[in-house]
């Protein structure tokens, strides 16, 4: 039996603990409350929808965005959890590499990350649908984006994963990164007038922006574009461009990826 | 008669402590060897290194002649093992984690599934075989550890307390199965029960210290010792 066959093997029972557990249906409940939420408050709060479908479709990434987090949930503890529950005392003295698990782990976390992404963008869609009669062709730019940020983050906290001794304190680390390190990062550096495309929360941003630069953005919600400086504070920031930001995104999936394998193969279960 | 496992100058350290002290030992081919020891002894240590879950600081182990550390999954393909009190994903079936170990074993099919239900049988655990496990006793894991442990019928068993947590009649059933597995299979078995291991094996290993301290038959212990409990205590503590 080819290593290739067992990477199957190991993807399928892993999806399949993904679909059993409680947390992949609490991470699309919040995505879609988030949605709705926006859906909701928008037409509540001013006069009615945005005129701009790009507009509207932009803020409604708030879901795919919720969604490309939930990687964390799925992958905190892919590797920690092994050695914590010491659930590797059984997965590890079948004739399988190291490697394969962790490949076939972080596969089975990105196929149920991609099922909670497409199933956003398709009540993404479905809303634009009904609002403005069409759906701007960025959708496809935008859910790439996506993926790539979830391949990214999915590979943090593979990282996370392998250097930390529980799970909780995997997920826990990458969260604290990924929102509160890298936010305050991000905040620095485009508020100083610097580059921040290789900063991990810029891939989170790039999801809405691909639908339209932040100027359009805040031209489009009207009451929110004429506060004053907000127009100025656009153009100040150094908006990286859709390409950069997968650049910073690739640094982040291959690094991290490569990164965590290296160290899980080195982690003994004693 | 061949040796199946050979373990030669095993040293382990984990930091400054010395786990393993230049142990050396060979189990022959069909045999049922019991591995003695006080807590600490070292005698999980071996087990995990036969078993690829750790490395040993310097010398060497073999399985049927496969070197286990530099051909883990080769090596790993010959032997079924339980190491401490086996956990389990709690969201799958035995069903689920029987099929899943089975097919990196590479069984698949009618073979597979047929087999499945002749372990599941043997330790019991039918109205068990399509439950989460997430609702199991420490006993039932256990015998669902010794179920997959004889999924793909390995030709070598090593088991470290294997019996932990049965309750009596539980006891008595493992040990009769690992008995009946034992007439075919080599079984390289730790445990602190010594009636149980004297029930199981022939021979034991006596280990204190990560030291081979004694490696004999129990009817010639128990001629020098009068009992192997005797034999144990003044073995591994002058007593």
């Amino acid at each position: 039996m080819s290593e290739f066959d067992k990477l199957g093997v190991v993807i399928r029972y892993e999806f399949l603990k993904h679909i059993r557990r409680a947390r992949l249906y609490i991470i699309l409940g919040i995505a879609l409350v988030a949605e709705a939420l926006v859906l909701i408050l928008i037409p509540a709060l001013t006069d009615g929808y945005p005129e701009s479908v790009k507009v509207m479709a932009g803020l409604l990434t708030v879901g795919a965005s919720l969604a490309a987090l939930g990687a964390v949930f799925f992958a905190g503890d892919a590797i920690a959890g092994e050695y914590e529950g010491k659930t590797g005392f059984l997965l590890f003295t079948n004739p399988v590499k190291r490697e394969t698990l962790w490949v076939g782990k972080y596969l089975a976390g990105f196929i149920a990350v991609a099922l909670l992404m497409i199933f956003t963008y398709f009540i993404q869609a479905i809303a634009l649908l009904i609002i403005y009669q069409q759906v701007p062709v960025e959708i496809f730019q935008s859910f790439g984006i996506a993926m790539f940020y979830a391949a990214a983050t999915l590979s943090t906290t593979f990282l996370f994963s392998a250097i930390s001794k529980g799970s909780m304190g995997a997920t826990i680390m990458t969260l604290v990164f990924v929102w509160v390190i890298c936010g305050i990062l991000e905040s620095v550096l485009a508020f100083t007038g610097n580059p921040y495309w290789f900063v991990l929360s810029a891939g989170g941003d790039a999801i809405a922006t691909a639908y339209g630069s932040l100027e359009q953005f805040l031209a489009g919600l009207g009451g929110l574009g004429s506060l004053g400086g907000a127009d100025q504070m656009a153009t100040m920031f150094k908006m990286p461009t859709l390409g950069m930001v997968s650049w910073g995104m690739a640094i982040y999936f291959v690094g991290g990826f490569v990164a965590s394998i290296f160290l899980a193969k080195r982690r003994q279960l004693a | 008669m061949s040796d199946v496992i050979v373990i030669e100058n095993l040293t382990k350290y984990y930091g400054k402590f010395l786990a393993l002290d230049n142990l050396s030992l060979k189990v022959p081919e069909k045999e049922n060897i019991g591995l003695l020891g006080p807590n600490g002894a070292g005698k999980s240590t071996t087990l995990k290194i036969l078993c690829g879950l750790l490395k040993p600081t310097s010398g060497k182990a073999f399985i049927e002649g496969i070197d286990v550390i530099t051909q883990p999954e080769k090596a790993l393909s010959r032997i079924g093992a339980i190491i401490e009190t086996p956990e389990f994903y709690s969201y799958l079936t035995p069903e689920d984690t029987l099929n899943y170990f089975g097919r990196l074993r590479g069984m698949k099919g009618e073979k597979l599934k047929k087999r499945i239900k002749e372990v599941i049988e043997l330790v019991h655990l039918e109205k068990w075989s399509k439950e989460k496990i997430g609702k199991f006793s420490r006993g039932m894991k256990q015998r669902l550890g010794l179920a997959q442990t004889l999924l793909h019928d390995p030709s070598v068993l090593i088991l470290d307390e294997p019996s932990l947590g049965l309750d009596p009649r539980g006891v008595v059933e493992f040990r009769e199965i690992i008995i009946g597995a034992g007439k075919e299979k080599t079984v390289f078995f730790a445990s602190h029960q010594l009636v149980e291991v004297a029930q199981i094996c022939r021979k034991v290993a006596i280990i204190n210290t990560g030291k081979l301290l004694a490696f004999d038959e129990i009817t010639e212990l128990e001629k020098k010792y009068q009992t192997l409990e005797q034999a144990y205590l003044k073995v591994t503590g002058g007593v």
